[in-house]
């Protein structure tokens, strides 16, 4: 309109790029693509990128994890021991699982306030792009944990008895729960406004998965619980006289039981109940827990049969013994799994019988001078033992887990996905676009 | 009928057609209409929360209307948000950047978010960093960036995609009269190259010597031909000022041109610049000594004033 003669000239625009590098497209694609992707990761580490001091003091910390896993391998004792692993599996999981939620819980509600969202939104990135690169992004940093903690790692796999592919699995698991809490901080982001919420709504989440399948596992109990009736039979000794009180005192005493007039002592039947909770009904929501989907995922280590003494009786099926398959003695993620199998396979037949105790007849048979109890520690001892070998042995179960762990990885992804289609149909309460 | 209105709609850069948007009971854009050609320079006016940057996000695709019909070079932002994005080139009101990121990587990056390539988004950032004498910056942080440098950095970002619209929403804000006049000069260029440009600004006078067109926003309402009309009129008016006014009288009065009195000089109304350049030769021919003929000060704050007026 106005012709200005005293206006600078704005440098030149540079030529337009080329058209053929962008084809034509049409429709409101979400589907997320390599290339976006891996776009959207590299700005997100790039932007994260710590300083030099940063490196530094990461530096200075690999250091020194290096040099204590160098010291331990050297001083360490010769047995093998799963033990030290599993920690440091628990504690990569752990740290996984609080710093992985902590940085995507803020990516996309503080990209939003920081008004830096909004400007990639309007690029050909599609939605799906922008997700997968940030949970990849969040990811990653976790993974820095695993690399930091690798020289301990290599150190104790050496002595845990595991093989390296049993390693890698539950590695593998490992890191798909990381993702996993990833995407749900990720979800959260996109929901709530503001990054204190979305963290620790995230950290809620991870704790509801953690602790809260256990919780309600324990809580659920009585609901599965069969009333079971314990009928008990016993010397009434309120209704003994004194002679008859010492005589059967001294009897125990001795164990002689030979003198006893069993036909003067009144016998009382006595019975109560109590629960026994089926727990094979609820044990999904143990094995829905990560950790326990850990412990699934790791090899089954059998323990090495207990010393009874000489009325110890070897289970069933001849079990090989723990010192010759390499294997250290069960950890904790054999032992955790034992402890899930049990549930698993809830109460056995006897215990829903029911407990009885019959001190009448026990003493009518010491009174003929036999042992009631003949042979019959040796076979409980011989049950609990293969009650043992079973739980150790009995089959591994972290299909529950993995498929819970799936469906939030994408269920939350689709969550983050739907929350950053534009055009928006509906805002986060109290933000703006930009 | 609606094949006719769909092709009206086509011929525009940028169309809306009585959009709507609320936010809650919030009624942000009631009735929204206008109309941006290529290679024009349209101005979006208004007061405070009238309604503007919602109006804006809608044209951008970012915000879906509730009503209402929306076409971006030739596209409905709803259904065909990736063509709309990539015809778009959007400077937001709020001055985002990536803290960590030199101000060349941040243009790289966006440039082959737009899927050009790591060389030619590299030299397309150089290029527009130049155009916004920011390449110096070039290499360092955005976070050192101050606020008028962090806007002339996103109007390089906003040209990364080479759009064919370009929706700034409030660019001069915070910059100093040099980058005004900087952004004034740039904005006529990208018209004159064939863009399409909608500003919002409340910087009247800056708007007046760039736009070609005005749209006037109230209460979430662009306001129609009455406005238009008022704004032409504005438009119209030139201001002659001459070191012999009875001169000037007696020459307009022989011509029987119409004009206003004013305390220094005249008002004539001319229909074009055309026209203006045509009255100023004439009156130098019958010898009458101008020493100012221009435009009678903002016709678009003039326009605006009575807006306000009517609004009390």
């Amino acid at each position: 309109m106005t012709v200005l003669d005293d206006t600078p000239a704005a440098a030149p625009a540079p030529e337009p790029a080329p058209a053929s590098s962008r084809g034509e497209v049409r429709g409101n694609p979400w589907f997320p693509t390599l290339r976006g992707t891996l776009l959207v990761t590299q700005i997100e580490l790039m932007r994260r990128r710590p300083t030099a001091k940063g490196w530094i003091f990461y530096g200075l910390v690999l250091t020194a994890i290096i040099g204590v896993g160098v010291l331990l391998m050297v001083f360490a004792p010769e047995e093998k021991n799963s033990i030290p692993m599993e920690l440091i599996l628990v504690m990569v999981l752990g740290t996984g699982m609080l710093i992985a939620p902590s940085l995507s819980a803020t990516s996309i509600n503080g990209d939003s306030s920081e008004g830096v969202l909004a400007p990639l939104q309007m690029t050909r990135l599609r939605a799906g792009d922008l997700a997968m690169g940030k949970l990849l992004a969040s990811w990653c940093i976790a993974l820095v944990v695993l690399l930091t903690a690798t020289p301990f790692l290599v150190y104790a796999f050496s002595r845990s008895g595991w093989h390296w592919d049993e390693l890698l699995i539950v590695l593998g698991g490992i890191l798909l729960v990381v993702l996993t809490s990833t995407a749900i901080g990720l979800a959260w982001s996109s929901i709530a406004a503001r990054a204190v919420a979305s963290v620790s709504l995230a950290h809620l989440t991870t704790g509801a998965l953690l602790l809260g399948t256990l919780l309600v596992f324990l809580f659920t109990q009585p609901l599965i619980s069969e009333t079971v009736t314990s009928s008990n039979r016993y010397i009434d000794w309120g209704l003994l006289t004194d002679e008859q009180a010492q005589a059967l005192d001294q009897a125990y005493m001795t164990g002689d039981f030979t003198a006893l007039d069993l036909e003067s002592l009144t016998c009382i039947d006595n019975t109560y109940e109590y629960g026994i909770a089926h727990t094979e009904r609820t044990a999904w929501l143990l094995l829905a827990n990560p950790v326990v989907m850990i412990g699934e995922m790791s090899p089954i280590i059998l323990p090495s049969e207990e010393n009874w003494g000489d009325g110890g009786t070897v289970a069933e099926e001849p079990v090989e013994p723990a010192e010759d398959d390499g294997r250290a003695e069960p950890g904790m993620f054999a032992t955790m799994h034992a402890g899930v199998s049990d549930a698993r396979i809830g109460p056995s037949e006897a215990e829903l019988t029911g407990d009885s105790y019959d001190e009448c007849a026990d003493l009518a048979v010491m009174a003929a001078g036999e042992d009631p109890y003949a042979g019959v520690d040796d076979q409980w001892q011989s049950d609990w033992e293969a009650e043992r070998q079973e739980n150790a042995a009995y089959d591994r179960a972290p299909w529950i887990g993995l498929g819970v762990q799936a469906v939030l990885l994408l269920g939350s992804l689709w969550i983050v996905i739907a929350r950053l289609r534009v055009p928006y149909k509906k805002l986060r309460q109290g933000t703006r676009v930009a | 009928m609606v094949a006719t209105s769909t092709a009206a709609l086509a011929t525009a850069a940028v169309s809306a057609r009585g959009v709507a948007r609320a936010f809650g009971s919030v009624q942000a854009v009631a009735d929204a209409t206008l109309e941006v050609q290529p290679g024009t320079v349209t101005a979006l006016i208004g007061p405070n929360g009238c309604g503007k940057t919602t109006l804006m996000l809608m044209l951008a695709g970012l915000l879906r209307p509730d009503a209402g019909e929306i076409r971006v070079a030739g596209a409905d932002p709803r259904h065909d948000a990736a063509a709309v994005r990539d015809a778009i080139g959007w400077m937001p009101d709020q001055l985002g950047s990536w803290d960590n990121l030199t101000c060349l990587q941040t243009l790289t990056l966006v440039g082959r978010a737009f899927r050009l390539s790591r060389h030619e988004a590299r030299e397309r950032g150089a290029g527009l960093l130049e155009m916004v004498h920011l390449s110096e910056f070039a290499d360092r942080p955005t976070r050192v960036l101050s606020r008028g440098q962090k806007q002339r950095l996103s109007i390089a970002r906003a040209l990364m995609n080479d759009p064919t619209v370009l929706l700034m929403d409030e660019p001069a804000n915070g910059l100093d009269p040099r980058s005004r006049i900087e952004l004034r000069t740039l904005v006529r260029e990208l018209a004159a190259e064939g863009k399409a440009v909608l500003i919002s600004s409340h910087v009247l006078a800056e708007l007046d010597e760039m736009v070609d067109d005005a749209v006037f926003m109230s209460k979430g309402r662009t306001l129609g031909d009455e406005i238009a009309d008022k704004v032409a009129d504005a438009k119209r008016r030139y201001r002659v000022a001459t070191l012999d006014d009875a001169l000037l009288r007696e020459v307009l009065a022989g011509g029987r041109v119409p004009f206003d009195e004013e305390p220094s000089g005249v008002i004539i109304r001319v229909g074009s610049e055309a026209e203006a350049a045509q009255a100023l030769a004439w009156l130098m021919s019958k010898g009458v000594p101008v020493h100012r003929f221009g435009p009678a000060g903002s016709a678009l704050e003039q326009t605006y004033m009575t807006m306000e007026e009517e609004r009390r």
